[in-house]
């Protein structure tokens, strides 16, 4: 019983820390970012469909999208706001511009984050739940909005998936993770491309934030913790590598279940990190990098 | 040579500074003397952290690693033994020092982010350790010090002033140093400063421990004039980020200017406190526009105008 | 012969990157007092013997001596130590200290206790600094110095403990003609003060006045070894430089409708890296369905100019298309416009099948002019219809650039810019890009920009020449007359 029940919250977080990495890497494949504000700009997306759904009253479908509304375009406001003008500056040296950058996207988080904590205060919300009720799997009762969360982070990716290999701007998104340069040759605009990247980077991020808020709530101090989990997967998968990702954002769900079950829920992300010492030390491209 | 390293504005300027810093408890509040000298011990904070990474080029994400393991083995053996002052911050630093060398293997074998998240997990890591092992190190409340150097405001202030005096003209000194000129030489290009006959890994390591010494040290001495050691002080990622803030913000590469960004940055962050939870947002608000708009720093604003980069 | 005689000796040197054979059997040695110019185009392994004479890649077989001791496997600093100076291509002076202090970077020892200046450093520091010319300049910053100083902080750093060995890799890249002579001069100090001296350098022409011996490297492997004159009339290395016989095929310029304005003109243009000049006053024109060379040696700036035209790189100066001005615009609607690049560094996806990447070329076209374009690259270079559905990064360096060129020809560009096509390339494909460009040029209205080294290759498809030597055009004209006119000052 309690091996079933292991296995399926595992998989519900581990699908949701997938979502998360997969944007992450998304944003560092293509454009060389480590986005400091990530984890934030996912509770400003949960508090947004909090905020619309609960106050506002517009109910749980609105709610959401809204919130992937509210992740998207904070997300382009990064870029415009903070990202691109760093990377386009003449005064910073280039081996300089990943760490300006870095620290940065860190400040933007915490300013973000700390609005929220004023404006909401510093509680935890959770968001209205689109998906009711209680469901017996394999005999055990398992909320219907856990399975609701893994299976749109599955819909989200495959979206993600055929769009990159199936259309035209997807393969130029693809393309210009492999080979920037190449792209602009073709007579595709690198600058179009950017902004898109980072709104879809944004709607997933969004996606996940909302979900998150509606599985297991949000407060504004889960934003470092957030962006501390999706780069520690992202690092154990391998820095641009999505698949990697993916399988990563597994092992660090399953571990941290498992701990949280049989050990003590305080110690949970104990073994992730040790994994993540272990990489470090013996394979510091992670998984499955490129980089 | 050295002639003119000793009497060139950044020096002449800092000592002016200092002495009519140690004159204000004469004049200023308790309040005030508090403030500052907790930024006091900052300001060494940020200068260690400029030394790594506006010389070695190093960025350490996690500085609160080295200054943890230097506040809570010192605040811990206290609590437990109480041994001597002296001999606790010894531990500390001794601690601090372990840590940066056990930081410093895998950095040095990988290059880009990936030594960066190395360092933030290094933070994670020991900030989770002081919250699971709470009856030793008190976790998320805190850990009481029975010891403190004194209670005196006025002797506290003067210490911090005379630490960060002492620290900022050893790591000053040593960035104008010939092994100072290595380091950068090594941070800057290792391959060309190896072919000029420099073992960069050597240069490197010493300048971990360089800023592990200092860090663990200010860390050790802040603790014992707290008389309290937490993790929200001494380990907190947020921590973390006001002393690279504070560095980026004075202008990197200047070690004075380290000093001087993290003291304006403190007092700000006090002098906006009746705003409440809005301090920390304005704060972050202009430490960011400093980094899109300026970022050679204040430091590099006044440079800037004196001499081209 | 003591090894104090031959203070660098390289035996059977073998390097391997993966499943590429970087450098493949190589030996050689110099004497004290003596210069020699390890010269190559690019990918013939040079880079790779600098880097294991220094240290900085460790050989997989073979032996490398300094002074008579074994250094294969050395870390850098320790056989700098020992008694090699480099003097780097790309030199990055710390920007914040002072000339002198720059200098008296190359004085100092490994130690890590070195706390105070030492008094004797900055005078020995001083010394270099007179005998290289640069006394008056010690006390400014390096930003504020002029390119040619640079150079010649960077050759005081690199003698300055005196060392028995010096490299030094491509010495006059970005320098006009009278500081070449002034940096040359300095070289043949160091030569005369009985130190070994290994100049590493594209072509042999620059080189040929200062060394003493030449050893020439192609695809890893030495070709010819001798004296100047030995090497530059050594069968192989003219072929590989120069191609065969020469051949020609041109159709007048008169030929040619748009004389008022032709399809591409490039005025007085001038380009810059940092301080070093890649490009000097600059001037071309090519008509609408003209085939037009560009040849030159690696280093001379074909690439920059082509990525100057493709907006890929800033400039000063003028470049027109059909009257009107490309500036501005940014490089991704320059290409869109129908003026395509075939690089020379080919940028394909990698990961992306052939397949895949053509249709990226064909991008904008509809489905059934994409799949119209497809079947005659298909039929033009067939070997990629074979391997349509193969890895771009698993095919071979012939099949390779025929995609990168079919890729650019999915975009039915009206200008194609061609960037050494045939580097590092075997004959036999060769050959069938020759045939592709022949018939491109007698079927198609296409107007093509060819560069190369390769003059063998390219005279049959020029109908106009153009030799770019260090950054300046040096010639124009009829391809008939280039074998009188410049042929043997080609190389």
């Amino acid at each position: 019983m309690l091996f079933w029940q292991i296995l399926i919250d595992g998989f519900a977080i581990s699908s949701l820390y997938a979502l998360g990495a997969t944007g992450f890497t998304l944003i560092f494949g293509v454009t060389g970012v480590l986005n400091l504000s990530h984890g934030a700009i996912m509770v400003a997306a949960a508090v947004a469909a909090w905020a619309a759904a609960g106050s506002l009253g517009v109910g749980s479908y609105l709610g959401a999208a809204f919130g992937v509304l509210t992740g998207l375009l904070l997300s382009l406001a990064t870029y415009f706001l903070v990202v691109r003008r760093l990377q386009r500056s003449q005064r910073i040296r280039e081996e300089e511009k990943e760490i300006f950058i870095l620290t940065a996207t860190l400040l933007w988080g915490i300013m973000i984050q700390e609005a929220i904590a004023y404006l909401y205060t510093n509680n935890a919300k959770t968001v209205l739940p689109i998906v009711d009720g209680v469901v017996s799997i394999v005999g055990v009762r398992t909320p219907a909005n856990e399975i609701f969360t893994a299976v749109v982070c599955w819909l989200t990716i495959g979206a993600l998936w055929l769009f990159v290999n199936r259309t035209r701007a997807g393969k130029a998104v693809l393309a210009a993770s492999m080979n920037p340069r190449g792209v602009t040759l073709l007579g595709i605009e690198l600058s179009v491309v950017y902004v898109a990247v980072w709104a879809i980077y944004g709607a997933l991020a969004g996606t996940a934030g909302v979900l998150l808020g509606m599985f297991l709530g949000v407060s504004s101090y889960s934003a470092g913790p957030l962006t501390a989990s999706a780069f520690s997967i992202v690092v154990l998968g391998g820095l641009g590598s999505v698949s990697g990702s993916l399988i990563a954002a597994y092992v660090v769900g399953y571990l941290e279940t498992l701990t949280a079950y049989l050990v003590s829920p305080a110690y949970r992300a104990i073994p992730a990190l040790l994994l993540l010492v272990v990489v470090m030390y013996v394979r510091p491209r992670g998984l499955l990098g490129r980089r | 040579m050295l002639r003119r390293i000793l009497l060139s504005p950044p020096v002449w300027i800092s000592l002016i500074v200092v002495l009519v810093a140690s004159t204000l408890p004469l004049y200023v509040s308790g309040y005030v003397l508090g403030l500052l000298t907790i930024a006091y011990y900052f300001g060494v904070f940020s200068m260690a952290w400029d030394l790594l990474f506006g010389f070695a080029n190093e960025v350490n994400f996690g500085p609160t690693f080295l200054i943890g393991l230097g506040a809570y083995t010192a605040g811990i053996l206290d609590s437990l033994y109480q041994p001597p002052i002296f001999v606790c911050v010894a531990a500390g630093v001794f601690a601090a020092v372990t840590g940066g060398i056990v930081l410093a293997l895998p950095a040095l074998r990988v290059r880009g982010p990936y030594f960066g998240l190395t360092t933030l997990v290094a933070v994670l890591i020991l900030q989770n350790f002081i919250v699971v092992a709470a009856e030793l190190t008190g976790g998320e409340i805190g850990l009481t010090v029975p010891d403190v150097i004194s209670i005196d405001d006025k002797i506290n202030y003067w210490i911090s002033l005379g630490f960060m005096a002492a620290s900022g003209a050893i790591l000053y000194g040593l960035s104008r140093s010939p092994v100072g000129l290595i380091l950068q030489a090594s941070g800057q290009d290792a391959v060309q400063a190896g072919a000029l006959g420099f073992n960069v890994t050597k240069h490197k390591l010493a300048a971990f421990i360089v800023s592990a010494f200092f860090s663990g040290l200010a860390g050790a001495l802040m603790v014992f004039y707290l008389g309290v050691a937490s993790v929200g002080t001494f380990v907190d990622v947020t921590v973390g980020v006001q002393v690279i803030i504070g560095a980026v913000l004075g202008g990197r590469r200047t070690i004075l200017g380290a000093a001087l960004g993290a003291v304006f940055l403190i007092a700000m962050g006090e002098a906006l406190r009746p705003l409440g939870d809005l301090a920390t947002f304005i704060v972050s608000a202009i430490a960011l526009a400093v980094v899109l708009l300026f970022p050679g720093g204040l430091l590099g604003m006044v440079k800037g105008a004196r001499e081209a980069t | 012969m003591s090894a104090a005689d031959v203070p660098l000796e390289v035996k059977g040197l073998y390097k391997r990157f993966g499943g590429l054979t970087a450098v493949k059997d190589v030996s050689f040695s110099i004497k004290a007092g003596e210069i020699l110019g390890l010269i190559g185009p690019n990918g013939s392994g040079k880079s790779t013997v600098m880097k294991s004479i220094l240290g900085v890649e460790r050989p997989d077989g073979g032996s490398v001596r300094i002074n008579g001791v074994e250094v294969a496997g050395w870390p850098p600093h320790k056989i700098a130590r020992l008694g090699v100076g480099m003097v780097f291509q790309h030199s990055r002076p710390l920007h914040r200290q002072t000339v002198l202090e720059n200098i008296i970077l190359g004085l100092l020892p490994d130690k890590l206790l070195d706390f105070f200046p030492d008094p004797a450093v900055e005078k020995r520091a001083r010394e270099i600094a007179e005998r290289v010319g640069l006394g008056a300049a010690l006390d400014r910053r390096p930003s504020t110095l002029p390119f040619a100083d640079l150079r010649k902080m960077e050759i005081a750093k690199a003698i300055a403990r005196n060392p028995k060995v010096v490299l030094v890799d491509e010495p006059f890249a970005g320098l006009t003609a009278r500081e070449t002579a002034a940096f040359a001069k300095l070289i043949v100090e160091m030569r005369d003060d009985g130190r070994a001296v290994l100049i590493v350098d594209h072509n042999v022409k620059s080189v040929s006045a200062l060394v003493d011996r030449i050893y020439a490297m192609y695809v890893g492997e030495r070709i010819a070894e001798g004296s100047v004159q030995e090497v530059m009339q050594n069968e192989t290395v003219r072929r590989v430089y120069l191609g065969g016989a020469l051949e020609t095929a041109a159709r007048p310029e008169s030929a040619f409708r748009d004389v008022q304005t032709p399809f591409l003109s490039v005025d007085r243009l001038n380009v810059f890296y940092g301080k070093a000049q890649a490009l000097e006053d600059v001037s071309i024109h090519v008509h609408h369905g003209e085939f037009v060379a560009i040849v030159g040696l690696n280093g001379a700036g074909k690439t920059t100019l082509f990525n100057a035209i493709s907006g890929l790189t800033p400039y000063a100066g003028e470049i027109r298309r059909q009257g009107r001005s490309l500036r501005g615009k940014t490089a991704a609607s320059i290409a869109r416009d129908g003026i395509v690049q075939s690089p020379e560094g080919r940028e394909l996806f990698t990961e992306m099948t052939v397949r895949e990447n053509l249709e990226m070329g064909g991008g904008r076209l509809d489905e059934k002019d994409r799949l119209e374009r497809l079947e005659w690259l298909f039929d033009l270079f067939p070997i990629l219809k074979a391997r349509a559905n193969q890895t771009a990064g698993t095919l071979s360096g012939g099949e390779q650039q025929m995609l990168t060129i079919a890729r650019a020809l999915m975009m039915r560009p009206d200008l194609l810019i061609l960037d050494e096509p045939t580097l590092g390339l075997a004959p036999v494909i060769m050959e069938q890009i020759s045939k592709a460009l022949e018939r491109l040029r007698q079927t198609t209205p296409i107007t093509v920009l060819l560069g190369e080294q390769n003059v063998t290759f390219a005279l049959p498809h020029a109908d106009r020449v153009y030799v770019l030597e260090h950054a300046r055009i040096v010639w124009e004209g009829d391809p008939s007359r280039f074998a009188s006119e410049i042929g043997e000052r080609y190389l």
